[in-house]
């Protein structure tokens, strides 16, 4: 059984097609190898900077420390220092490095899901650069072993909000009446009516004011025509003509009548006088006795209708004068 | 009773002995592809081995593995990449992890899935017919026949075939990878290249030097075992026409499980 022997089809530029797929190849090649260096950053200058922490949990070789969320380097060593502390070499491309301050802080973050990251933060941009080699700390922040502490408490507080948020939650019911109130302070009447509850009571409000405007308007005509009649009352009480000129006059009189009656009381002694002188001498006197008896008669009814003028006289004030007393003058 | 015992020890014995040759069978057919390997190896490494008509044998072949499919190949391994970035990308970016879309789509596709498609496209279209062709040879008696009239067929037929192999698995490799990374570029970033600093970061975390060894080192394993497999078990054809078909589909098996493994190991020592 003889095989025909097989004479591969003339294969036009062969010679060309596989030179073209060989060079193709070595050169995608080369180009992975050399875009793979450039991507690690082997042809990149870098400065190192070495960052402490106290624990090195979620930092590994390779992490990126990223600035205002670029990345700006990555993590290349990682070592326990003499006093059990963790070492982290960063290699910073030179480039980058003008982001860094020696005063720079660097924190570590760490997510639920994902990597943790390393974040650089600067706050002033003028201060003093960092240089080759620094050691600064690494903040870590806070320990999120306790999530489930943290699950819970948060899980308590979105309890709390969905009762508040709830259709009958006293904080929406509040609301609610905010609402209304503002629908009203937003009516005819303004505030009066979210005070007041309804635009019908807020109106019976302005009635009542508007009616105390008008009383007062009343009230200041009244206060001026008691000024004037004030004005005419101490014209007359106080006047040339007035009152005060009359009882001042009665008072004199008064005075007058007094000086009368002070007369007529001396006379009363003398009298009473020569009556005890008479009485030293009964016998001789009994004869003047009776005489004596009519003089004194006489003298009491004197007195009676002077103090009855005066009397008199004083009622006439007590009408005039308003401040009335209950004075009498009353022989004894 | 006797008997019975008898029956079944027998029956055992042939057992054991049926299993222990299918083993050595197996162990031997190891052996010889081992055996060739070393051998092409050897003469691929030997710059004596090379004359006009090997490098010939060499072209041929690489114009046949790698030029004829490269531009159906291409797009397929281009729409293959696209729908792939496109479903990490959108699932990354669902979970709200859009930071990984990238490195996770190139660490499937660069590290794992094109080498593996490749080298599996390569040996369904080659190795299947290299596979045939060596088993024909075989069965007619033309390798004695070469042999016989002075021609070294190990350095004329075979070791041309595993170079060309190995060099199209690499090229196709090589172009699929460059591709996939440019449509993932595309997928993530869209037609603008202000982003190719982030890019470069990304590339940077995921290739490392151990990793771009790694590719390469995969990509030949799997270039030789597309071609030494196939060889190796149609020369080991026995002569009888008839077992062409399963010498074929031994290959075949063997070359899948072969490449399995090699995938496999790779990616333990990747990622264990």
């Amino acid at each position: 059984m003889e095989r025909a022997p097989v004479r591969a089809p003339l294969i036009k530029n062969l010679q060309f097609k596989v030179g073209l797929l060989l060079s193709l190849t070595v050169l995608l090649a080369l180009g992975l190898v050399f875009y793979g260096l450039y991507a690690r950053g082997l042809f990149e200058p870098t400065q190192t900077l070495n960052l402490t922490a106290p624990d090195a949990e979620g930092v590994s070789v390779g992490m990126p420390v990223s600035f205002s969320g670029f990345p700006i380097g990555e993590v290349k060593k990682m070592d326990l220092s003499e006093d059990g502390k963790v070492l982290i070499e960063v290699a910073i491309p030179k480039r980058d490095a003008k982001w860094l301050r020696h005063n720079s802080q660097f924190t570590l973050e760490k997510g639920l899901i994902g990597s943790a990251r390393i974040k650089a933060h600067t706050a002033d941009l003028r201060e003093r650069p960092l240089v080759d080699g620094a050691t600064l700390p690494l903040l870590t922040g806070e320990d999120p072993t306790d999530i489930a502490v943290i699950k819970q408490r948060v899980q308590t507080l979105l309890d709390n909000v969905v009762a508040m948020t709830q259709a009958e939650a006293p904080i929406n019911r509040t609301l609610g009446h905010v609402e209304t109130m503002t629908g009203r302070m937003a009516g005819e009447y303004g505030v009066l009516g979210g005070v007041m509850g309804s635009p019908e009571k807020a109106r019976q409000v302005v009635k009542i004011i508007e009616q105390a405007n008008t009383l007062m308007g009343n009230v200041n005509g009244i206060s001026l025509k008691v000024d004037g009649m004030l004005a005419k009352a101490d014209t007359q009480v106080f006047g040339p003509d007035g009152v005060m000129d009359h009882t001042r006059q009665s008072v004199a009189t008064v005075n007058r009548m007094l000086g009368e009656v002070r007369e007529s009381l001396k006379k009363a002694d003398a009298i009473l006088a020569s009556a005890q002188t008479a009485s030293a001498d009964v016998a001789v006197i009994t004869g003047n006795v009776k005489e004596a008896t009519t003089d004194m008669a006489q003298l009491r009814v004197e007195i009676d209708d002077s103090v009855r003028k005066v009397n008199h006289l004083i009622n006439e004030i007590n009408k005039k004068w308003p401040f009335a007393r209950d004075v009498e003058i009353r022989t004894p | 009773m006797r008997g019975c015992y008898d029956s079944r020890m027998a029956w055992l014995s042939d057992f054991l002995i049926r299993r222990g040759t299918a083993a050595l069978a197996l162990l031997r057919t190891w052996q010889g592809i081992l055996r060739f390997a070393a051998q092409a190896l050897i003469a691929a490494s030997t710059p004596a081995a090379y004359n006009s008509a090997t490098r010939m044998v060499v072209m041929k072949q690489i114009y046949f593995t790698a030029w004829q499919i490269l531009l159906p190949f291409t797009l397929f391994a281009a729409l293959l990449s696209f729908v792939l970035i496109q479903i990490v990308v959108s699932t990354a970016a669902r979970i709200g992890q859009s930071d990984f879309a990238l490195e996770m789509s190139m660490r499937i596709l660069v590290l794992e899935i094109l080498p593996l498609v490749t080298a599996l496209f390569v040996a369904l279209r080659s190795s299947s017919a290299i596979n045939t062709e060596v088993a024909l040879m075989r069965i007619h008696n033309e390798i004695d026949a070469l042999e016989e009239a002075g021609v070294d067929t190990l350095r004329m037929e075979f070791m041309p075939r595993v170079i060309g192999g190995v060099v199209s698995v690499l090229a196709l490799t090589a172009i699929t990878s460059v591709l996939a990374l440019v449509l993932a570029y595309l997928a993530v970033y869209g037609f603008q290249l202000w982003s190719l600093p982030d890019f470069t970061r990304v590339m940077g975390k995921v290739f490392d030097a151990a990793i771009m060894t790694g590719i390469w080192l995969k990509s030949l394993a799997f270039g030789l075992a597309v071609t030494i497999i196939p060889v190796a078990e149609g020369l080991a054809t026995p002569r009888m026409l008839f077992m062409a078909p399963i010498s074929v589909l031994r290959g075949m098996v063997r070359l899948f499980f072969v490449l399995m493994l090699i995938e496999v190991a790779s990616l333990a020592f990747k990622y264990i």
